[in-house]
């Protein structure tokens, strides 16, 4: 890593139990210590069960860790969320059905008390991003469920949020739709210049994006390896061909505890 | 066997194709409810009606008869109508504001909320005709003035019944939100008074007409129930049985004919609005 470049999220000793059904405690997550950088693109990845999830929530102060201490920029996860810093992007695309594409990507920009003339700027220049500009009149449900997510990102954008946060965003869209979001994510990460944690069980997809790839594997999720992914910048789809792409994916795939899942 | 006879191009048959025709759809749609009604009409005209329900023009008049009857009362029977819709529609408007904001009560308060939707569903589950007597008693302090008393207890038993109605469908509305909506929220940090108002209102619409489908004729039947405990003779309802009482069964029929036209134009306004405001959700 770049020694210039600051880090924004730190994670120290972070653990997550919860109580289940039967008010057992269930150890999601332990010991996680991991440092992010301003600007990183960063896969969380890892089998269902391993945590990934509950780190990124832990983040975005969606869930509150047991354990250790988790900080961004220096302050407490909280604060950042009060500041409006986090984008989110869930798994499932969250569009208010009575609000048009348009108007959905300005809702957090009207939450903010921006003018109406800023959010409809703003959020033009967001739709314009993800290829949306001509559905902006459009309602969710008249949208494809790919075009529907780009809708989730672009409005995650409107703020210009400093670290955007994404939940297996793709998970739920065939391939060809998710290849065509990948390099419209990277071109946008790339202009926007975000920290980046994204949210996967895909090796490919760890791989293909990001920067490096911290693997979680799971009773209890724990954080098991972290790789650096040195394939060049900007990335093309046909990357993924090359031998040392395939190299990296191995590497990957080995890391996790227990053998290969 | 289809599939040959499409290779080979011989015509489909006449009935498939009218089923196809798209105008014929579309005409469908109003001829065949249209004919439909004819046929009752002219059963009911041709007295055929009353030799296969074994009973006479006196006791189910002949349909021109109790026209005749309208339109030789319609002031009267204007009169009346005016009343019953004064009790249904001030009832519903109070009953569903009420059972809206307990809603709203319980979506923000749960624990304490959730009681009162309860004990308004427990109100509403008691039959009119047990409430409208009981209601009756109660309210007769209200004013010295008969007509105004009466009213009072009648738009009270409206207001209950459709404010359970309203409160039980609006609390599903403004909690069933869709996965993840509210953690979206927190990530803007909004205030639980933005939630409601950009999350929870919106999403409650559709759920609050599912309420008024039930709430608008509920709200006219009850209305005419009840005005047949009021201490006042005024209604649609009361006029039913005060002709049927005196056996003039011609004029409860145009009382009858009267309820059903309300009734009606009541719902076709409903839908109406509907189609207009829910557009967006669809």
């Amino acid at each position: 890593m770049d020694e210039k470049r600051a880090v924004e999220i730190r994670t120290r000793n972070l653990g997550v139990t919860f109580k289940d059904n039967q008010g057992r405690d269930v150890l999601a997550l332990t010991n996680v210590n991991l440092e992010i950088y301003k600007g990183e693109f960063i896969a969380l990845l890892g089998p269902s069960g391993c945590g990934k999830t509950t780190l990124l929530r832990c983040v975005a102060d969606l869930q509150q860790p047991t354990e250790g201490d988790l900080h961004i920029q220096g302050m407490t996860p909280k604060e950042v969320r009060l500041q409006k810093k986090f984008g989110f992007v869930f798994q499932q695309p969250v569009l208010f059905d009575w609000r048009t594409v348009k108007k959905n990507v300005e809702l957090p920009l009207e939450i903010m008390g921006y003018t109406k003339k800023e959010r409809s700027e703003l959020a033009d220049e967001m739709l314009e991003m993800v290829g949306l500009k001509d559905f902006a009149k459009h309602y969710p449900k008249q949208l494809s469920g790919g075009m529907q997510q780009r809708a989730n990102i672009a409005r995650a954008l409107g703020l210009k949020p400093d670290i955007l946060l994404m939940d297996e965003p793709f998970s739920a869209l065939d391939e060809f739709t998710k290849e065509k979001l990948h390099e419209d994510l990277l071109r946008i990460w790339r202009e926007t210049n975000k920290t980046i944690l994204f949210v996967t069980h895909s090796i490919q997809e760890s791989v293909f994006l990001s920067d490096r790839v911290c693997v979680l594997s799971p009773h209890p999720g724990r954080l098991s390896a972290v790789v650096d992914i040195d394939l060049p910048r900007p990335r093309s789809l046909d990357m993924r061909d090359e031998p040392h792409f395939n190299e990296l994916v191995a590497k990957v795939r080995n890391s996790f505890e227990g053998g290969s899942v | 066997m289809a599939a040959v006879k499409k290779k080979i191009g011989r015509p489909k048959p006449l009935r498939q194709r009218i089923g196809e025709n798209k105008s014929w759809q579309k005409a469908s749609a109003i001829v065949l409810p249209l004919a439909l009604g004819l046929l009752i009409v002219l059963i009911w005209q041709t007295e055929l009606l009353h030799s296969w329900l074994d009973t006479d023009t006196f006791t189910l008049p002949l349909m021109d008869k109790i026209g005749s009857i309208m339109y030789d009362n319609s002031d009267k029977i204007w009169a009346n109508a005016v009343d019953t819709l004064k009790v249904a529609g001030i009832g519903l408007a109070a009953g569903s504001l009420l059972g809206y904001l307990v809603a709203i009560f319980a979506a923000l308060l749960p624990r304490l909320g959730q009681g009162s939707l309860y004990v308004i569903g427990a109100f509403a589950s008691i039959p009119v005709v047990a409430m409208a007597p009981v209601l009756n008693n109660w309210t007769k302090d209200v004013s010295s003035d008969a007509a105004v008393r009466s009213m009072v207890s009648k738009i009270l038993v409206v207001t209950l019944i459709c404010a359970a109605d309203m409160g039980l469908n609006a609390y599903r509305g403004l909690t069933e939100i869709k996965l993840y909506s509210e953690d979206m929220m927190s990530i803007y940090a909004a205030k639980k008074r933005v939630v409601l108002w950009k999350l929870r209102i919106p999403n409650s619409i559709p759920y609050v007409f599912t309420a008024l489908k039930v709430s608008v004729p509920a709200s006219i039947m009850t209305a005419i129930v009840s005005e047949y405990f009021a201490e006042k003779i005024t209604g649609v309802g009361r006029q039913i049985r005060e002709n049927i009482v005196l056996a003039q069964y011609s004029t409860a029929w145009a009382y009858i004919a009267t309820a059903c036209v309300i009734g009606i134009l009541a719902y076709v306004l409903l839908m109406a609005a509907q189609t207009i405001l829910l557009k967006r959700y669809h």
